[in-house]
């Protein structure tokens, strides 16, 4: 999977959230999405999705232009958000089935149970959604992804309700997408620790994509262009 | 056949939510029965009215409630941004509209499977032969109410003060609707004669599908806007 953006901005009224951005996506990459808040992170990963439409610009995957409506395209594309999207009044079983049916994947009761298994909720199998602590819904929305399998995953500030197993269980996961030829696309605060599974970064700064680069070690670039962002004298690996 | 799969799955997940919640099918049901009281000892009508002031009356009566069922038809989605996971899906968008659509029907017309025939025996209505007819002019008429109920409870989905908003803009595209329904069942009633009333099932008929295929077309720029 390639993903390729070309001169795409988004306004909301008269303001401008993201301006004339140009990216390329390429498989196994994992990218991370950096910037203060108001940046565009969110707006971004939504355009990425699908979910919001350019004002300008447009979005490819392979080759084939990223549309309105109900284009195959979205079945290789993921969200993981942190607002969860799932129904609380159904058990996890039943979002599970669900969701997977809406992606035409036939998963059998055993493979769901597996799943859940698989991010530690196999207990909690037939309970509501409602009655889940945010991490555990964040465990279950990785089942989910886990589930359906997209090529293209977005993330938007997982690492907030998730514990420290949750987070190993997130980066292996991310690991096995990105080795599979996925991309991943994270934007998160916690930098240093997207830093340490990240293969490249992007930071926006009020809607403009102002540093753009792959991993190094050391990163003198990125601390410096990322340091702008932060209270004087915090470092931000601190 | 996939869309009759994705509209089946998301049917399926309304029903369960609501067996759950009960919270659209209670209150509508209160209301519904409410006002039918409410109406039948404010304005006493005399037998040989009955047939003329009714009908309106009912359609009052299933307006209000089914209005009151529109503002909680995507309560759902509102919650956890489930409508931004929907949109998500490599979803039909109009499987979305046909599954609301019937979940809409199946809620209205269990409310009215409880209130018509109190409706029948609070205005002592005794014309048993035209039953089958008048069930099949206020089912289109709950037919073409949930199909535009629909569609403009999801225009207003995103809308501030979408529970004020809703009934504005919904109420007057509704009149052709409320209006055939009503003239229809009046005239059944008062003649006893099918034919007398056809044109208004017709009327209704050709209102149900231009809004049915209408609210198929355009649901996905409707929801995704």
């Amino acid at each position: 999977m390639r993903v390729v953006v070309r001169n795409l901005s988004k306004a909301y009224g008269f303001l401008w959230a993201l301006k004339k951005m140009d990216l390329e996506l390429r498989p196994g990459e994992c990218v991370a999405l950096l910037g203060p808040n108001g940046a565009g992170k969110t707006t971004l990963l939504k355009l990425l999705s699908a979910l919001l439409y350019p004002t300008t610009g447009e979005i490819l995957i392979d080759g084939q232009e990223l549309r309105q409506g109900s284009s195959p395209l979205r079945s290789s594309i993921g969200l993981l958000s942190s607002n969860g999207h799932l129904y609380e009044g159904l058990t996890l079983k039943e979002n599970l089935r669900f969701f997977n049916s809406l992606y035409a994947k036939e998963r059998s009761p055993r493979e769901i149970e597996e799943t859940l298994g698989a991010v530690g909720l196999e207990r909690w199998a037939d309970d509501y959604v409602a009655s889940l602590s945010s991490g555990m819904k964040c465990r279950l929305a990785i089942a989910k992804w886990l589930l359906i399998e997209p090529r293209l995953l977005l993330l938007d500030e997982p690492y907030g309700v998730l514990d420290g197993s949750g987070v190993d269980l997130l980066e292996a996961y991310l690991d096995r997408l990105r080795q599979s030829g996925g991309i991943v696309m994270m934007a998160t605060h916690h930098v240093s620790r997207i830093l340490t599974i990240c293969s490249r970064a992007l930071i926006l700064h009020r809607g403009s994509l102002i540093f753009d680069e792959p991993r190094q070690d050391p990163w003198e670039s990125f601390q410096r262009t990322f340091a702008e962002f932060l209270p004087r004298g915090e470092k931000w690996n601190s | 056949m996939e869309l009759l799969k994705q509209t089946g799955w998301l049917l399926w997940k309304d029903l369960l939510l609501e067996l759950r919640r009960r919270e659209s099918i209670f209150a509508m049901f209160f209301f519904g029965t409410l006002l039918l009281f409410v109406f039948h000892f404010a304005f006493e009508i005399p037998p040989d009215k009955a047939a003329e002031m009714a009908p309106g009356l009912l359609w009052l009566a299933f307006l209000f409630t089914g209005t009151l069922g529109l503002t909680q038809l995507f309560q759902a989605e509102r919650e956890n941004h489930c409508l931004e996971a929907l949109l998500l899906c490599p979803l039909d968008r109009a499987a979305l509209f046909l599954a609301k659509v019937s979940f809409n029907l199946l809620l209205m017309l269990m409310v009215e499977l409880v209130v018509f025939p109190l409706f029948w025996v609070l205005f002592n209505l005794t014309s048993w032969a035209i039953l089958p007819s008048l069930i099949l002019v206020a089912f289109l008429g709950t037919v073409g109410f949930c199909v535009l109920g629909t569609l403009f409870s999801a225009v207003t989905l995103k809308a501030r003060a979408r529970e004020l908003l809703l009934p504005l803009i919904l109420f007057p595209l509704m009149i052709p609707i409320i209006l055939a329904t009503i003239r229809g069942m009046e005239i059944l009633l008062r003649t006893g004669q099918f034919d007398e009333a056809f044109s208004w099932l017709r009327l209704l008929l050709g209102f149900d599908v231009i809004f049915l295929t209408a609210g198929f077309l355009i649901f996905e720029w409707v929801i995704e806007a």
